[in-house]
């Protein structure tokens, strides 16, 4: 979905422009309006239809052998999860998603991924404008760097936190004001904050980099002060990976659970988010609510996987400017 | 209003740039003629404050280098025009009102007077994605020009577009122009398209201009041409015979007649025309006998795809320039007799 660009025919005359003139002379309307949200079937559809046109291109003999790999990794998921949702009846699993400690730990979740999903644009979208948009030596030192938490085991990143905001360091100073933050939910917003802000912050400067700086040059040149220039062309033209970037980060912060556990804790009814919830009462045996927790993470991995999908499938205006 | 303004450059220079002075006259259209990579682009973006130099830019006398880009009121049409794509035709007018601070009617009023200029009202809610390659364009120069800028900078702008709509625009341009006054800054690698803009011409290469001037000062000195971008011309000697009234002149050039267009009253004793508008061929060409002339092959040089031909006429030396495959079709060698037709209109008294 990433390198999903349109390919060289970026130039202004493709033969669908040119004017079409009927045998009387007139003009015809060129084309008609890209068709604009597409349902999610059309999605779908067109998505294979694609896959399909690839197909035929490649080499068939291999990828009747390369099938079976293929059937492995569909079984293999598909038992993961027939695992997960099969172990209980549906009854039950209707109950114990209408226990008090389900709906607080999804509220939490929810409360909590929200939050730290806004911080993580917050921090992330400017970022990656920036790096998209600069050059200076060392750039590449302090890209690898920002992109650190996304290979740094959560579970480290929290302990790393847990020392951070510990009594030694920031912890202390906080506490005078009044802020606590370990083993508060504020502490889980942090923890999932710092896995989601790389993520949001790569993919929208991957969108400001497709954009390119030549559309703020001419929104310069109609006299656009440069706020003006950044948040009415450069923010929408590059809305595609910043949107792209929040789904995923939020994807990632929703699921998030090692820094939390760290950083957090897992207190019942306190710092108890979905997955937390998950190893407390797998802990203690109690498969329903467990299971219920499973099956509503899953089911919203799966929401924004379509989303992703969808995203990727937006039909936007060409945003690459022919050189 | 009447937004023109002298523009003048005083030894703009970078690393691409060498050092560029020129006075752009009060709505004046001036065109930059030069080869790809002669470094005009650059030029028009350091007017624009896009990129940093060296040297002074003034506007009507007034220094605007301390200016940031959205402060100049200078109206820039790209060559890849950089249409907003997310937004309408008109919104993308429009966008370029907000610095003004304009009332909502001064605005509608304004963009409804673009979109008039332009023919553009059936298109006004039209994504770019959804316009064609000349629509695309007017709206572009309908965006530039809204703000009634002190100068408006083109850059190729109509490279890309098919021949006719092309040719269109720049009819198109040039009564803009002359209903607006907007002084103009055009840059094109096209000569033909210069002949057909411009007021004055400046020709560059490699960085600096080479030379300023009316088009038939540039076309047709004979000096400091060679090797230089523009090809040279022709310049056949002839024996002024008499205007014929009918906007025609009678000459004679190596014994025999020609008829070229009237320009002025002033006579003359030299025909200019450049290589690519003498036809030659091995058998006589239909049609009517005008400016038709007989001559021999003297050789044949090939550089760049072009074919260049040179004829003896009666003893008088005349270039012809085809491509390369045209050459080949005609299969031309040296020694060979031809017979040619100097385009009427492309003849210039000089």
């Amino acid at each position: 979905m990433k390198g999903h660009t349109r390919g060289a025919g970026t130039g202004r005359i493709s033969p669908r422009m040119l004017p079409v003139r009927t045998s009387d002379g007139k003009s015809m309307q060129p084309l008609k309006k890209a068709p604009h949200g597409p349902t999610l079937l059309r999605t779908i559809l067109s998505k294979s239809q694609r896959v399909t046109r690839k197909g035929e291109s490649t080499n068939k003999a291999m990828n009747r052998v390369f099938a079976f790999p293929l059937l492995v990794l569909f079984l293999f998921t598909a038992g993961v999860l027939l695992a997960l949702f099969l172990r209980l009846s549906p009854g039950e699993i209707i109950t114990a998603l209408k226990t008090e400690e389900t709906r607080f730990a999804l509220n939490l979740s929810l409360m909590t991924s929200i939050g730290s999903t806004l911080l993580a644009l917050l921090l992330g979208v400017p970022t990656g404008y920036f790096l998209a948009r600069t050059d200076f030596p060392g750039k590449v030192m302090l890209d690898t760097f920002l992109d650190l938490p996304l290979v740094i085991p959560p579970l480290i990143a929290g302990v790393g936190l847990l020392f951070l905001f510990g009594q030694n360091m920031l912890g202390a100073r906080l506490g005078e004001w009044g802020i606590h933050i370990l083993f508060t939910p504020w502490g889980a917003v942090l923890a999932q904050t710092f896995v989601a802000c790389p993520i949001v912050m790569r993919s929208s400067r991957a969108g400001f980099e497709r954009v390119g700086p030549r559309y703020e040059w001419a929104a310069a040149t109609l006299g656009l002060r440069p706020s003006q220039v950044f948040f009415q062309i450069s923010l929408p033209l590059a809305r595609q990976g910043i949107l792209a970037g929040t789904v995923l980060g939020w994807s990632r912060a929703m699921g998030e659970f090692g820094a939390t556990l760290m950083v957090a804790g897992a207190i019942r009814f306190k710092t108890e988010t979905l997955p937390i919830a998950v190893f407390l009462n797998i802990s203690s045996g109690e498969l329903g609510t467990a299971l219920a927790c499973a099956w509503v993470l899953t089911a919203t991995g799966f929401v924004l996987l379509l989303v992703l999908r969808w995203i990727g499938h937006v039909p936007r205006p060409e945003i690459l400017p022919s050189r | 209003m009447n937004p023109m303004a002298e523009i003048t450059l005083q030894n703009i220079q970078n690393s691409i740039i060498k050092g560029i002075s020129v006075k752009i006259r009060d709505g004046e259209l001036f065109v930059l003629v030069g080869p790809s990579g002669a470094g005009k682009t650059t030029l028009l973006n350091m007017v624009a404050g896009l990129i940093p130099y060296d040297g002074h830019i003034l506007v009507d006398g007034d220094c605007v280098d301390a200016l940031p880009s959205f402060k100049r009121n200078i109206g820039y049409l790209f060559q890849d025009l950089l249409l907003f794509p997310h937004m309408s035709s008109k919104k993308n007018i429009l966008t370029a009102l907000k610095r003004l601070g304009l009332s909502r009617q001064e605005k509608e009023r304004r963009v409804g007077r673009m979109m008039e200029l332009f023919h553009l009202a059936p298109l006004a809610d039209r994504l770019p994605d959804a316009l064609s390659g000349g629509e695309k364009q007017r709206v572009a120069l309908a965006r530039a020009l809204v703000s009634s800028p002190d100068l408006l900078l083109l850059d190729e702008p109509f490279s890309s577009l098919d021949f006719r709509t092309a040719r269109y625009l720049r009819l198109n341009l040039k009564r803009i122009q002359s209903e607006l006054g907007t002084t103009m800054l055009l840059v094109t690698h096209n000569l033909e398209e210069a002949q057909d803009l411009g007021d004055r011409l400046g020709a560059m290469t490699g960085g600096r201009l080479e030379q300023v001037g009316s088009i038939e000062e540039i076309m047709f000195q004979e000096k400091s041409l060679e090797g230089g971008f523009l090809e040279r011309p022709n310049l056949l000697s002839c024996t002024y015979q008499k205007s014929l009234g009918n906007g025609l002149v009678h000459v004679r050039w190596a014994e025999q007649s020609l008829f070229v267009p009237e320009d002025g009253a002033k006579s003359f004793n030299k025909v200019a025309i450049h290589p690519r508008h003498v036809y030659i061929s091995p058998y006589p060409p239909p049609g009517p006998q005008v400016n038709r002339f007989r001559g021999r092959i003297r050789e044949i040089r090939h550089a760049g795809g072009m074919a260049y031909v040179e004829v003896m006429v009666e003893g008088h030396q005349l270039h012809a320039q085809m491509t390369t495959e045209q050459a080949q079709a005609l299969s031309l060698s040296p020694e060979d007799f031809v017979y040619g037709i100097l385009k009427l209109r492309a003849l210039h008294g000089c």
